[in-house]
């Protein structure tokens, strides 16, 4: 299972490397290696977390470690099913050390076993939705990165400087609203299940934890960014910018607060 | 065996000259080329920007007269004076020849570096002369090498990366723009020349859905008519952009056309999905802060020529590169025909021994009264003899023939086992005309 962990980080390093040379000298050949090797570290991140659950006890998935390997591991995924139609290679200079960081950190911390968990399959649940979310709107946030960089070198007409294995601003934002109209129910279904888990823990939906408090806002920044970007026709470079504002404010929701506390 | 080639191209002759040598059908040159006792195997390419002969032969210096002698006569037939030919043919022979060769597939010696067809059409006139025979063991195998050195090229360097021309820069900007042009809709304002071509290079990309709008309805369904497009007058311009992906914009007039007010109305209109504006107008057609606006990617002439140059630039450096890609494989082929020098004298060499190992059986074979197993015994026993005494001397042979030493030591074979004298027993063997064929 570790060893497995251990060989998808490598290979999600390895592939953020090779994305680093296929935007800067190499071009498209390298751009295949980099996908080459996320799809494998993505197919060992999977055998290693199916390999959580067939153990007994199923280890728990709410320790932070495992948590951001399965959002690594969906996130990793999502971007495999949009390389197959789009020139991504050079997405993965960005995801690669990203997945890398959370297969690292989770290959170092041995999962807990799973018990003493109140709540039942909430949390359990929980995690695998709002993980999901979380990936797909973290995939989000890299594309509307890449589009705002492609945006602004197009305007100012550096198109010399074109990497051949970044993709066209077209495909970026497709992947910025199919991530957002599939990742932003899977975080309200995280929500959601979430809010059930205290319940069962704690008898009450709502604890008024800072936990809970800033996740409720994030979640309604995410409502208000889906109500611009389908109600309103927001504009495609706006709608990259609040990918990755609105993301930045989720991290720091799911992680940032934990920390600070 | 040598290699020849006497051509002319665009360094050296003028557009209604090259005109002149343009062959359509190669085939019945190469027949009348091949047929002559100078030209062992033949080779013609023939495109707009070159017309070359290239050869192998046995016999430079009459190979040389031949080919001058073949373009003055049979290829300008009346068409160019032999002074005027003389002046603009250039040869070159041996190494010279086939790195020009290689240089040549691979697009270093075109007049746009780095474009695509000339390695298709090489390859077209090897189909050609290989087809009428006129490519054997030599130039197969040399041209098999320079398409392959020119696919080397393009993978291994960003020679043909880059477009060079202003039409296919709008093209690749438009692949930076959208996914693919297929589905998308154009719309051309205008029906200039410029406007027409680039709208050739984005209809060959897939797209289809086209509008022309112009002020003068009957030059704009003209040109409709030519891309199957639909034929408007400018009043339906707002309507027009509503629904445009690209827009190509080549309209006289001094104000611009495309304001930032009529653009916003637009991508209001069409939920702000990208646009992009190509302006090859002089003066320009639209105002340059449309380009501001969001969604909008306006390029005008000089944007798209500067990028064009930058091209250029790029291609020019990576030459150094391609370069080396061809001087490796040019060593190599060098290496291999310097091997194949070596063949008509190892098989001289065997030819010879053999004739010796034969007379000597007939002349023992007389004295001996032996029986059918014996006699085979004794052929197995001289020709295991001859073999071995041979393996070394034809081994050093055929590697040395790589070797800058290789010439001295064919020379020495010769000299040593008086291949050249016609008196030497074995001889007669020389006669065979088996002997002389390349393995």
């Amino acid at each position: 299972m570790t060893l497995l962990l251990q060989l998808a980080a490598a290979l999600y390093l390895a592939s953020g490397l090779a994305g680093a040379v296929s935007l800067s000298i190499a071009g498209v050949r390298t751009g295949r290696v980099a996908l080459a090797l996320m799809g494998t570290a993505a197919l060992a991140h999977a055998a290693s977390f199916l390999a959580l659950h067939v153990v007994d006890p199923v280890p728990r998935l709410t320790d932070l470690p495992q948590a951001l390997s399965f959002v690594a591991l969906v996130g990793a995924i999502a971007f495999g099913i949009f390389a197959r139609r789009g020139r991504l290679a050079g997405l993965t200079v960005l995801l690669g050390p990203l997945a890398f960081l959370a297969a690292f950190f989770a290959a170092l911390h041995a999962p807990d076993p799973g018990v003493d968990v109140m709540g039942g399959a909430w949390p359990h649940a929980h995690v695998l939705l709002a993980g999901s979310g979380l990936a797909l709107l973290a995939v989000a946030a890299v594309a509307g990165g890449f589009y705002l960089v492609e945006n602004r070198r197009l305007k100012r007409k550096q198109i010399q400087a074109s990497p051949r294995s970044l993709p066209s601003l077209e495909t970026l934002d497709r992947i910025n609203v199919v991530t957002l109209a599939v990742g932003f129910p899977l975080l309200t279904l995280g929500v959601l299940t979430g809010m059930m888990w205290v319940q069962g823990a704690r008898g009450s939906f709502f604890t008024g934890s800072a936990h809970e408090a800033w996740n409720g806002i994030a979640w309604l920044i995410y409502a208000a960014l889906v109500v611009a970007r389908f109600g309103a026709h927001q504009g495609a470079r706006d709608a990259a910018a609040s990918a990755l504002a609105g993301f930045a404010f989720l991290l720091f929701a799911v992680l940032g607060v934990g920390i600070l506390a | 065996m040598r290699l020849l080639l006497v051509g002319l191209s665009h360094h050296t002759a003028q557009v209604d000259l090259r005109e002149r040598f343009a062959v359509d059908d190669p085939e019945p040159l190469l027949d009348k080329l091949v047929a002559g006792d100078e030209v062992e195997e033949a080779f013609l390419l023939s495109t707009c920007n070159r017309t070359e002969l290239l050869v192998v032969t046995r016999q430079l210096e009459a190979a040389r007269h031949r080919l001058h002698s073949f373009f003055t006569r049979e290829m300008a037939a009346g068409r160019a004076d032999a002074a005027e030919l003389e002046d603009v043919l250039y040869e070159h022979s041996d190494s010279e020849a086939m790195r020009h060769l290689f240089r040549v597939a691979a697009s270093l010696d075109s007049m746009v570096v780095g474009e695509p067809q000339i390695l298709g059409q090489v390859k077209e006139a090897y189909r050609v002369a290989a087809g009428c025979g006129a490519t054997r063991v030599v130039l197969g195998r040399l041209l098999d090498r320079s398409l392959a050195t020119a696919k080397r090229v393009r993978s291994e360097t960003r020679i043909a990366e880059r477009p060079v021309s202003v039409a296919r820069v709008a093209v690749d900007l438009a692949g930076q723009i959208f996914e693919s042009l297929e589905g998308k809709r154009g719309l051309l304002i205008g029906a200039g020349d410029m406007g027409a071509i680039a709208l050739e290079a984005l209809h060959a990309q897939g797209l289809q859905e086209l509008d022309v709008a112009n002020r003068t309805p009957q030059r704009g369904a003209e040109l409709a008519e030519r891309f199957g497009a639909r034929a408007h007058g400018l009043d339906r311009l707002p309507e027009l952009l509503r629904a445009a992906d690209v827009v190509l914009l080549s309209v006289g007039g001094a104000a611009p056309l495309l304001t930032p007010e009529l653009v916003a109305e637009a991508m209001r209109g069409r939920g702000h999905r990208p646009m992009f504006v190509i302006d090859i107008g002089v003066p320009r057609n639209a105002d340059p802060a449309v380009n501001e606006m969001q969604g909008i990617y306006l390029y005008d002439l000089d944007d798209l020529d500067a990028v064009a140059a930058s091209n250029v630039e790029q291609r020019r450096r990576e030459m150094d590169l391609a370069e080396v890609i061809i001087h490796e494989e040019q060593q190599r082929f060098d290496g291999w025909m310097a091997a194949l020098r070596a063949v008509p004298t190892i098989k001289h060499l065997r030819a010879r021994a053999e004739a010796v190992r034969r007379a000597e059986l007939l002349r023992a074979g007389r004295r001996l009264e032996l029986n059918d197993e014996q006699r085979e015994g004794v052929e197995a026993l001289t020709r295991a003899i001859v073999n071995k005494l041979l393996h070394a001397p034809v081994s050093r042979l055929r590697a040395g023939g790589e070797e800058e030493a290789g010439l001295a030591y064919l020379e020495a074979a010769r000299v040593l086992f008086a291949l050249d004298d016609s008196d030497a027993p074995g001889a007669e063997a020389d006669d065979d005309p088996d002997a002389y064929k390349p393995e």
